[in-house]
């Protein structure tokens, strides 16, 4: 079993390489860096995805989604309830807390279909669900558009997954307003299937739960049905890939084999990085009366133990609720845990293109920064060297950005890197030999 | 006669308020502490994290003591204690006073 030991020895050695690396830079062919926004002015923009021709759509929590296009003109194309300026709008679309419009993805075949994807916050399914935070509540789902040609406009909203869980009312917990924990990352796969990530809205039994979509990583087809090769328990919702997570809103898929790797948030403790294995369990349960743990508020043990006060990172990562509960037989070890610390790891992108010389290949995990309980902050853009075997790490390295922002959404596209940053706006991040 | 009144008032009326104002400056060095992770720069507001530049001085004073005390005001607020716990009057007064210039600017 990997043990955190072996995980900090992992740390200290990076750390010690990259001091190392710093001294050599320029001879060990490391990448010049350059960052150029492109997009300001923003109200938290989230995601970001782009077709083949360059046009870039993107999302902003509380407003809807535009498409940037190649010539530069910027469209605003579905907005939520209560905004303004956008062709059409979604009544039903809402934002709260951490949720709102988050993911979007451009179909594989949008030169055919002009079909895109956008997952949001959304009072349109949740029936008689939805009275308390221990109910049922469909309140976040996964929406098909398809764009005109004039990228002025979209039609055909279809709802393509309703069930997804959502936190309707306060809880007794750090950051326990309505609407947390929703991942909401969608990424389509090199096999041309829509991933999707959820979280585990507050409630202790969503991870494990069978049926219920919370703390999963779903594959689905772009109707929404499973991916008929996902092989979760039986007895479990065939859309799920993997379960047992807390909330994910990091996911991509190494160039090299095509394997999906995860960047979750940590709970006070261990953001993790996690190479997926079909039909495994991440291991995270913050259910009460479990593991050794007595009852907790709401009956969510998830920042258990003394979840009102700061605590020492490393004591933390030894007492609370672990990430990766070796307790399950099919567990996903992590291949990182950000050396016991949770700062926020938002996103994730492999880095492809030549132009990155040696880090192609490599995973960068952006990370907003949360500093709470003697935490350091750490606003930045890690660069991680993966083992082939997606159980641990080589290195990990701070890219030289030059920025200091939240960051919250990477993507890839035509050999760039692109973030949006909680502060408003979306960079480009260039790399030359 | 009049006029030494009035001068005295206004010296008494800028003292005083100088003495309960804080100093922005210094603010400003303890917002960049810890603050601004959540906040965002000048108080913008960010994400999940409400927007607090600009807000009035008496609004900032009370509600950092409201934490400091360990009293809920909406459903974050035990993130807010944790970090009110340790401020000072005086780092309270400062806070207020940098974050009452609107750093962030308006909208």
């Amino acid at each position: 079993m990997f043990k955190k030991s072996k995980l900090l020895s992992a740390a200290i050695f990076s750390a010690a390489s990259l001091l190392a690396f710093n001294g050599q830079a320029d001879t060990m062919g490391t990448p010049k860096i350059s960052a150029m926004s492109i997009l300001n002015g923003l109200e938290n923009p989230w995601d970001m995805a782009f077709t083949k021709k360059g046009d870039m759509f993107f999302t902003e929590k509380c407003k809807g989604f535009s498409v940037k296009t190649k010539k530069g003109a910027v469209n605003k194309l579905y907005g939520m309830k209560g905004t303004s300026g956008y062709n059409s709008a979604g009544d039903d679309l809402f934002c709260e807390g951490q949720a709102g419009m988050l993911g979007i993805a451009v179909d594989p075949n949008f030169k055919k279909n002009r079909r895109i994807y956008v997952a949001s916050a959304s009072t349109a399914h949740r029936g008689s669900g939805c009275k308390d935070n221990f109910d049922v509540c469909n309140g976040n789902i996964i929406m098909r558009f398809e764009v005109s040609k004039d990228m002025k406009s979209v039609s055909n909203r279809t709802d393509i997954v309703t069930d997804i869980q959502y936190k309707p009312f306060e809880s007794d917990h750090p950051f326990g307003g309505p609407g947390a924990h929703n991942g909401n990352r969608l990424r389509f796969g090199p096999e041309g299937y829509l991933w999707a990530t959820t979280g585990d809205r507050h409630k202790g039994d969503i991870p494990q739960h069978p049926t219920l979509l919370g703390g999963n990583v779903l594959r689905i087809d772009t109707d929404g049905k499973a991916h008929p090769g996902n092989n979760p328990p039986k007895g479990f919702d065939k859309r799920m890939y993997t379960y047992g997570h807390r909330n994910v809103q990091g996911i991509d898929f190494r160039p090299s084999d095509g394997r999906a790797f995860t960047a979750e948030h940590g709970p006070w403790h261990n953001d993790e990085i996690t190479a997926l294995v079909n039909g495994g369990n991440a291991g995270w349960d913050p259910k009460e009366k479990v593991a050794g743990r007595g009852a907790c508020p709401d009956m969510y043990c998830g920042y258990m133990p003394n979840q009102k006060e700061g605590m020492l990172p490393a004591a933390r990562a030894e007492a609370g609720t672990p990430m990766s509960d070796e307790r399950f037989k099919d567990l996903m070890p992590p291949a990182w845990n950000n050396n016991g610390l949770s700062q926020g790891t938002g996103s994730a992108a492999f880095l492809k293109g030549s132009n990155w010389g040696y880090w192609e290949g490599r995973l960068a995990v952006g990370i907003m920064g949360i500093a709470f309980g003697g935490t350091p902050s750490g606003m930045r853009i890690d660069i991680v060297d993966i083992t082939k075997d997606g159980k641990a790490i080589k290195s990990v390295i701070q890219m030289p950005t030059g920025l200091t922002k939240r960051f919250r959404g990477l993507r890839m596209h035509n050999g760039d890197l692109y973030a949006t940053v909680d502060e408003g706006e979306i960079y480009k991040i260039s790399a030359r030999k | 006669m009049k006029h030494i009144y009035i001068a005295l008032f206004l010296s008494f009326f800028f003292v005083s308020n100088k003495a309960i104002s804080g100093d922005p400056e210094a603010g400003k060095a303890r917002y960049a502490q810890n603050c601004g992770n959540c906040h965002g720069p000048g108080g913008m507001g960010l994400a999940s994290y409400p927007r607090i530049s600009g807000k009035e001085v008496p609004y900032l004073t009370e509600r950092l003591k409201t934490y400091r005390a360990g009293t809920k005001v909406g459903p974050n607020s035990d993130l807010m204690i944790m970090m009110a716990k340790p401020l000072t009057d005086l780092e309270i007064e400062n806070l207020a006073a940098y974050l009452a210039s609107d750093p962030a600017g308006k909208k």
